[in-house]
């Protein structure tokens, strides 16, 4: 079927049907994705790159643009990262500066850019679900009335009434719903970091960068008083090529430290599942899944962890998978490139033996 | 400090058996429990409660049934519970349920501090704290794990929260809303005596749309922008599936082997 993009700019719905506390907006007022740029310590953050690549998917689709929108205090920073955001795929920018915008404040972040958003009419909103994501995400989505989709995996157009569909997977990964917002705008979705990969980065890019100098902002109510840095010891699970993760069939001291014998063994950082953390053999930024991270390893081992759905979807981008499991009929032997049937008491002392000889 | 606790009444997805043969969770028969992240912030409430004095209130918007996840805090130590029923509040997305619990608060009023949990584990959407925060115009800080002090003359209180690679501390103006970080409190247990006297006292009311008023255009299926449009299967990740059974040491062998041909020995 042909779909012509502009027949959405002629949808109209009945003010009278909705709640009196939403303001009534006309969908076909709207146009444009944006994709919300967060800037930590002065850098963008990656996972909001990543954000272009579905924004870039879906503009096509409706043959409209890009804009990157950040926020802050800092000129050099928001330049720096207003660049940053074109060359990796935006059509352009918008930076909303106040000098008292420099540190982060979610309620306060959030009225600025709904504030924006109404006045702009985006047609559709993407926030990239990291801690502060989760924050102010919602926030907007609230201010602005507008639905809001969490953690999705995937975005499509509906080519019948262009309407975004916002994939997720709900109770069991396995299924994905999806979900859209036919009567209100901006349409708002959010995915977790690494789901999507950044776009590659292309210098000769160029796009126009609006400076929106606001003259006031509304008072901040919560105030970051102190930053404490934690030295990282060990590379997030989402940067390591070698992952060794644990599930409940190794959550006891003795086969954990085995398990981290074999990570160490092999310069591997230690992850889990769900059960692991809940039985607090590692911490959830640790954990593997739709409700953990996604990872992307060369190499995965996957010890005494059955293969649920919302596990193995956080293993999907992996390189090779490996299963180490004494139930023949684990699914994760399905989920995995090989597999050994057997307990993790004997194969994991005589495969940190191998690995040695190796070395 | 006058603190109203929001807790969800959610199926135990431990519970949830899991079918290898289809790789879905069979669903049927599972009992509901109270979203376990909403033990920690009940934790989180009990404790500022302990140290500061004042009144906790539970809120839940659900079944009827939920009122046993009411009586369960009501057990660990909160004073009392509203439960928030009506047929007319099903189908709710997050707009509309936060709507509705919004209005719960507003109506008691006089609240200071709104705390919830991280996520559900049903839904996970972690969508509700920073909502109803938004239809309360108030401030809002996430992933709380600890109390930093608390000064009652100005209204402000401090918290602690950990993001992955640093810790922050927020000070924020009362009133606010909170979500408690999961895994970060130890729960206590649910105390009998508590319990027997919630049944006596009967601290628990239920409050459908005839006491809260609210526009049918506002809640339930009506009130939510967002639809499920349909349901798909995630694509199957092809992988080899190359199982070895039989002696460890040889498993162990051909393992070596087979990620030697691969490449992916880190050295
Ligand atoms: C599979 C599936 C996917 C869904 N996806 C979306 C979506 O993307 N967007 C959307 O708008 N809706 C979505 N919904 C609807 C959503 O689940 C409901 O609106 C739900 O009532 C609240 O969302 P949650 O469980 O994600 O809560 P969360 O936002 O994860 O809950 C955070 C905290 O809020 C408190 N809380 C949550 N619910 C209640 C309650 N009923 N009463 C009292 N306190 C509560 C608890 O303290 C909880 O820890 C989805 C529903 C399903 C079944
Ligand atoms: C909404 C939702 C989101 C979820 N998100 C996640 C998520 O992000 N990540 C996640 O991991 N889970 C998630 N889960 C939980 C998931 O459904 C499973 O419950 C969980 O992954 C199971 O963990 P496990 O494999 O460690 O434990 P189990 O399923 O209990 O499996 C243990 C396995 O160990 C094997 N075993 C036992 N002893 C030994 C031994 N000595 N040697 C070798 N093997 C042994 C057993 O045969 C079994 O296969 C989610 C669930 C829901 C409902």
């Amino acid at each position: 079927m042909s779909f012509d993009p502009s027949a959405r700019k002629k949808k109209k719905v009945d003010c009278g049907k909705l709640c009196p506390e939403w303001e009534c907006r006309q969908p076909g007022e709207f146009e444009g994705i944006w994709v919300i740029g967060e800037i930590e310590d002065g850098q963008i953050h990656e996972a909001s790159l990543q954000m272009l690549t579905p924004a870039r998917n879906i503009a096509e689709k409706l043959q409209t643009w890009i804009e990157g929108v950040l926020i802050g205090g800092d000129k050099e920073a928001l330049e720096k990262a207003a660049k940053e955001v074109i060359y990796h795929g935006a059509d352009k920018v918008r930076i909303i500066y106040h000098p008292d915008l420099k540190v982060y404040s979610a309620d306060q972040y959030a009225l600025v850019l709904s504030e924006e958003a109404k006045r702009v009419k985006p047609e559709v909103i993407f926030v990239a679900a990291t801690l502060r994501g989760r924050e102010f995400g919602p926030y907007i989505a609230n201010t602005l009335r507008a639905g809001i989709t969490a953690d999705c995996t995937n975005f499509d157009v509906d080519m019948k009434t262009g309407d975004v569909v916002m994939i997720r997977p709900p109770f069991g990964a396995i299924m994905l719903a999806h979900i859209k917002t036919p009567t209100r705008r901006p349409q708002m979705g959010t995915a977790r970091p690494n789901v999507f990969p950044i776009p590659e980065r292309d210098e000769s890019r160029t796009g126009e960068i609006t400076w929106i100098e606001l003259e006031s902002i509304p008072q901040r109510r919560a105030f970051l008083e102190e930053v404490t840095i934690i030295p990282q010891t060990e590379l997030p699970i989402e940067k390591a090529d070698y992952l060794v993760s644990g599930g409940r069939g190794v959550a006891t001291k003795e086969l954990w430290s085995l398990l981290e014998e074999l990570a160490k063994e092999m310069g591997a950082v230690v992850a889990g599942s769900r059960k692991a953390v809940d039985m607090g053999f590692i911490p959830h930024e640790k954990q593997v899944g739709q409700t953990g991270k996604t990872v992307k390893p060369k190499l995965y081992i996957a010890v005494g962890i059955s293969g649920a759905a919302q596990h193995t979807f956080g293993i999907r981008e992996a390189g090779i998978v490996v299963a180490i499991n004494k139930d023949p009929e684990a699914p994760i032997f399905k989920a995995s490139d090989y597999g050994i049937v057997g307990d993790a008491k004997e194969v994991l002392p005589l495969l940190i033996e191998e690995i040695k000889k190796l070395k | 400090m006058k603190i109203v606790l929001g807790i969800k009444w959610v199926p135990n997805t431990q519970a949830v058996r899991f079918d290898p043969k289809t790789g879905t969770l069979i669903r049927e028969g599972v009992p509901s429990i109270v979203n376990p992240h909403d033990l920690d912030a009940t934790e989180f409430a009990l404790q500022l409660k302990d140290k500061f004095g004042g009144r906790i209130t539970a809120v839940s918007m659900a079944p009827p049934a939920a009122i046993m996840g009411l009586q369960h805090v009501i057990g660990m130590g909160v004073d009392d519970g509203i439960l928030a029923s009506d047929r007319a509040f099903a189908g709710a997305d997050t707009l509309a349920t936060s709507y509705v619990l919004a209005k719960v608060i507003e109506k008691i009023g006089g609240v200071d501090l709104v705390v919830f949990g991280q996520e559900t584990i049903d839904s996970s959407t972690a969508h509700i704290g920073a909502q109803v925060a938004s239809w309360l115009k108030l401030p809002y800080v996430y992933y709380v794990e600890k109390l930093v002090n608390y000064d009652e003359k100005k209204k402000e209180i401090a918290f602690l929260r950990k993001l992955e690679d640093r810790e922050e501390v927020y000070r924020i103006k009362l009133p606010a809303v909170i979500s408690v970080a999961m895994h970060s409190q130890k729960p206590r247990p649910v105390r009998m005596s508590y319990k027997i006297m919630a049944k006596l006292e009967n601290p628990i009311q239920i409050w459908t749309n005839k006491e809260m008023g609210l526009d049918p255009r506002c809640i339930g299926l009506k009130g939510s922008p967002t639809i499920v449009g349909g349901i798909t299967w995630t694509p199957e990740v092809p992988r080899k599936k190359e199982v070895f059974q039989g002696d460890p040491k040889e498993a162990v062998k051909w393992l070596i082997d087979k990620l030697k041909e691969e490449g992916v020995i880190p050295f």
